[in-house]
């Protein structure tokens, strides 16, 4: 209190200081904040105009929260439709491939050699300087993941049988070449990254997971780029790394650990919103799924741009149902083999 | 604002509630001001609930009936946890005993501002509101560090330390409201301190009996760092027999656990803020909290600042109320138009 400056500019901080403290918490319940900027006359015409534009666009779109405005459900729909026709776009992965994937006659390499996993760990996404991505209510997506990504752990330690390791514990900033460090030096089995999708364009909640390969998709391109900004791998390590890509084995594990997390999110996600869209098991080249030489998927669980699961995902139980399925996943890959799974796989996806 | 606080002292009760990992407490216009253990028990089964005669039970009275409750501390590393369905009611039960406690009049509005640990702050921000919303009429949920600073009137070049149980939050003041950067969590606080000294203790007499409670009891009321001169004794029974052990060595050695880690953020913090003003935080550093109470934490803090330039640190007068003193002061000077739409 060494600070006695007039008092003018003191009740002036103060004022600016409730008013922040307003508008944080209207965000919290989800209103925005730049509609009160004060100004009665004004503000009751805007309020007004804003909400008789909103009941038009009810009206004519049918809900609004949802934002499915017609024309765009059609194209999201047929987008969805679309999505297995466009997978032989990523040549190597012929249908064959895929079906004998699903079927999966094939045992995972771990109980193939009697080998057990030990060593599980959990990548909460971003963390730190690094956001990820924020939601409109604030909800950022490096605090989503390490919260997933602790429960998981929760869940995952009452087995008792597994040694559960996590890459950050806190909100600090990890390069993702730490990361992969990380997970090399503690000999980890299996590597399992946690990240939440942004979709500025599409209204929609989508459910995909990813392993490591090459991809011809754009928008997945890109969104590696943004996933591995701030690797600090230079160029010629990736180039080394990338050699390392002749290691099918990995791939063919990581694809099958993919595909038994992606089914349990999805699955399980869907009941709880219908409005959930499968976009499926995808290859990219995220670096953090590469630099791992055992199985490593990375598992976009839910979509921060979306106002509904924005709200949903600020709820406790949420995000532990999110822990739960991710732990269904990574058990069902660790106990596979039984018939009955595939069975009820081939027949029920997409 | 005078004014608006004479018309409105009749029909609104302004309460400022702080929510701790281990202690909470509750300000109130009507100058009321108290406090309970952040635990929450149930009766376990019908002839428990005969014996404590109450369907739920807090703080002290839950801790001292624990054998007979399902007790449930809902803030633990201050953030909701585990149970989530219990945890949230406890929650729930802590929010409406406080405001009893604040003996509102029947017909009275309530208008509450509720501190909460910042990391808290930073997920589980609807699940609060929701438990409080029930209970008043207009809430505003903000980080404890900054509601410590706005009640003692730190809006500016200032570093508020709130050592609690679950977590040490800091927060840097620069006249607007807090931003992310300008707010650090450290997850070693008061609980990790018990942990510490219980290990150091079981190491040392593996024969005496004691138990977590017993261990923050003996950190309550002796914790110190650097140096005291008084010997450190207490009564642990050994074979049920009370033995008297000495345990100062212990005390010191688990308090200052902590001090690494707050030294290299405190100085982190600092370093971050603009160059020019950072002579005046340094001027300016608080220490709130239960942490605040550990004997000569203020002295070591500043002397280990001392190579970064002098500093001045100071407690706070109240730990137990500086937090819901300042929700409070916060509440009464929120404008009126503010509250309506929340």
């Amino acid at each position: 209190m060494l600070f006695m400056i007039p008092k003018k500019r003191e009740i002036r901080v103060r004022k600016a200081i409730l008013r922040g403290v307003y508008e944080d918490n209207l965000r919290i319940i989800g209103k925005n904040p730049v509609i009160l900027a004060g100004r009665a006359p004004i503000f009751f015409k805007k309020m007004f105009l804003f909400f008789s534009i909103t009941l038009l666009s009810i009206l004519v779109n049918g809900n609004y929260l949802n934002l499915p405005l017609f024309p765009e459900k059609q194209t999201t729909a047929s987008l969805i439709t679309q999505r297995p026709s466009s997978l032989p776009a990523e040549k190597p992965v012929k249908p064959s491939d895929y079906a004998a994937f699903l079927g999966g006659k094939e045992m995972p390499l771990s109980r193939m050699f009697g080998l057990e996993v030990k060593t599980i760990m959990i990548d909460p996404g971003h963390g730190g300087s690094d956001s990820g991505t924020t939601g409109t209510m604030g909800t950022k997506e490096k605090d989503i993941t390490l919260d997933i990504a602790k429960k998981l752990r929760e869940r995952l330690r009452k087995y008792g049988r597994y040694n559960i390791l996590i890459t950050r514990e806190q909100d600090t900033t990890l390069p993702l070449n730490q990361r992969v460090e990380l997970a090399r030096s503690s000999r980890a089995d299996i590597f399992i990254s946690i990240h939440l999708n942004y979709l500025p364009s599409k209204p929609i909640n989508i459910i995909e997971t990813y392993y490591f390969g090459p991809s011809a998709d754009d928008k997945t391109l890109r969104l590696a780029e943004q996933e591995n900004a701030g690797s600090h791998y230079g160029l010629s390590d990736f180039k080394e790394i990338i050699g390392k890509i002749g290691e099918t084995l990995k791939l063919q594990e990581s694809k099958e650990f993919a595909a038994s997390i992606q089914k349990n999110l999805f699955l399980n996600s869907k009941k709880q919103n219908a409005n959930v869209y499968n976009f499926g098991v995808k290859r990219a080249p995220f670096i953090v799924l590469l630099g791992v030489d055992v199985p490593a998927v990375l598992a976009e669980v839910s979509c921060l741009s979306n106002r509904e699961e924005e709200i949903e995902l600020n709820t406790e139980s949420h995000r532990e149902n999110i822990a739960r399925y991710l732990e269904a996943g990574i058990l069902d890959y660790l106990n596979k083999g039984e018939v009955s799974y595939e069975a009820k796989r081939s027949s029920g996806r997409r | 604002m005078k004014q608006k606080e004479a018309q409105g002292e009749g029909n609104i009760l302004f309460v400022g509630i702080d929510l701790g990992t281990s202690r909470s407490s509750i300000s109130a216009s009507n100058n009321t001001r108290e406090w309970i253990e952040s635990y929450v028990g149930w009766p376990k089964d019908f002839i428990s609930l005969q014996v404590v005669g109450k369907p739920v039970l807090f703080g002290a009275d839950a801790l001292k009936n624990r054998l007979s409750l399902d007790l449930c501390r809902p803030l633990e590393h201050g953030v909701i946890k585990e149970g989530i369905e219990k945890s949230e009611e406890a929650v729930k039960e802590i929010i409406k005993h406080l405001i009893e406690l604040a003996k509102p009049q029947p017909e009275q509005k309530i208008y509450a501002v509720v501190g909460v640990p910042a990391d808290t702050l930073k997920v589980n921000k609807l699940a609060i509101r929701k438990a409080v919303s029930e209970f008043a009429h207009s809430l505003m949920v903000v980080s404890e560090p900054f509601a410590v600073a706005y009640g003692m009137n730190l809006l500016n070049n200032s570093l508020v330390i709130d050592i609690g149980a679950g977590t040490t939050d800091l927060c840097i003041m620069h006249g607007t409201i807090p931003s992310e950067e300008d707010q650090k969590t450290i997850l070693t606080a008061g609980d990790y301190i018990d942990e510490q000294l219980y290990s150091y203790l079981t190491e040392k007499y593996p024969n005496s009996k004691f138990n977590k409670n017993m261990v923050r009891q003996f950190k309550e009321q002796y914790s110190f760092v650097r140096e005291i001169s008084e010997d450190i004794r207490v009564e642990i029974p050994v074979d049920g027999k009370p033995v008297m052990h000495d345990i100062k060595n212990e005390v010191k050695r688990a308090c200052e656990s902590i001090l690494p880690a707050l030294v290299e953020t405190t100085t982190e913090m600092i370093a971050r803020f603009d160059p020019e003003f950072q002579v005046k935080i340094k001027n300016n550093i608080v220490l709130a909290g239960g942490g605040s109470l550990i004997r000569g934490l203020r002295e070591y803090l500043q002397n280990a600042l001392k190579e970064y330039g002098p500093c001045n640190v100071t407690c706070v007068e109240d730990p137990l109320f500086s937090g819901s003193n300042g929700a409070l002061k916060l509440a009464q000077d929120m404008p009126a138009k503010y509250w309506e739409p929340l």
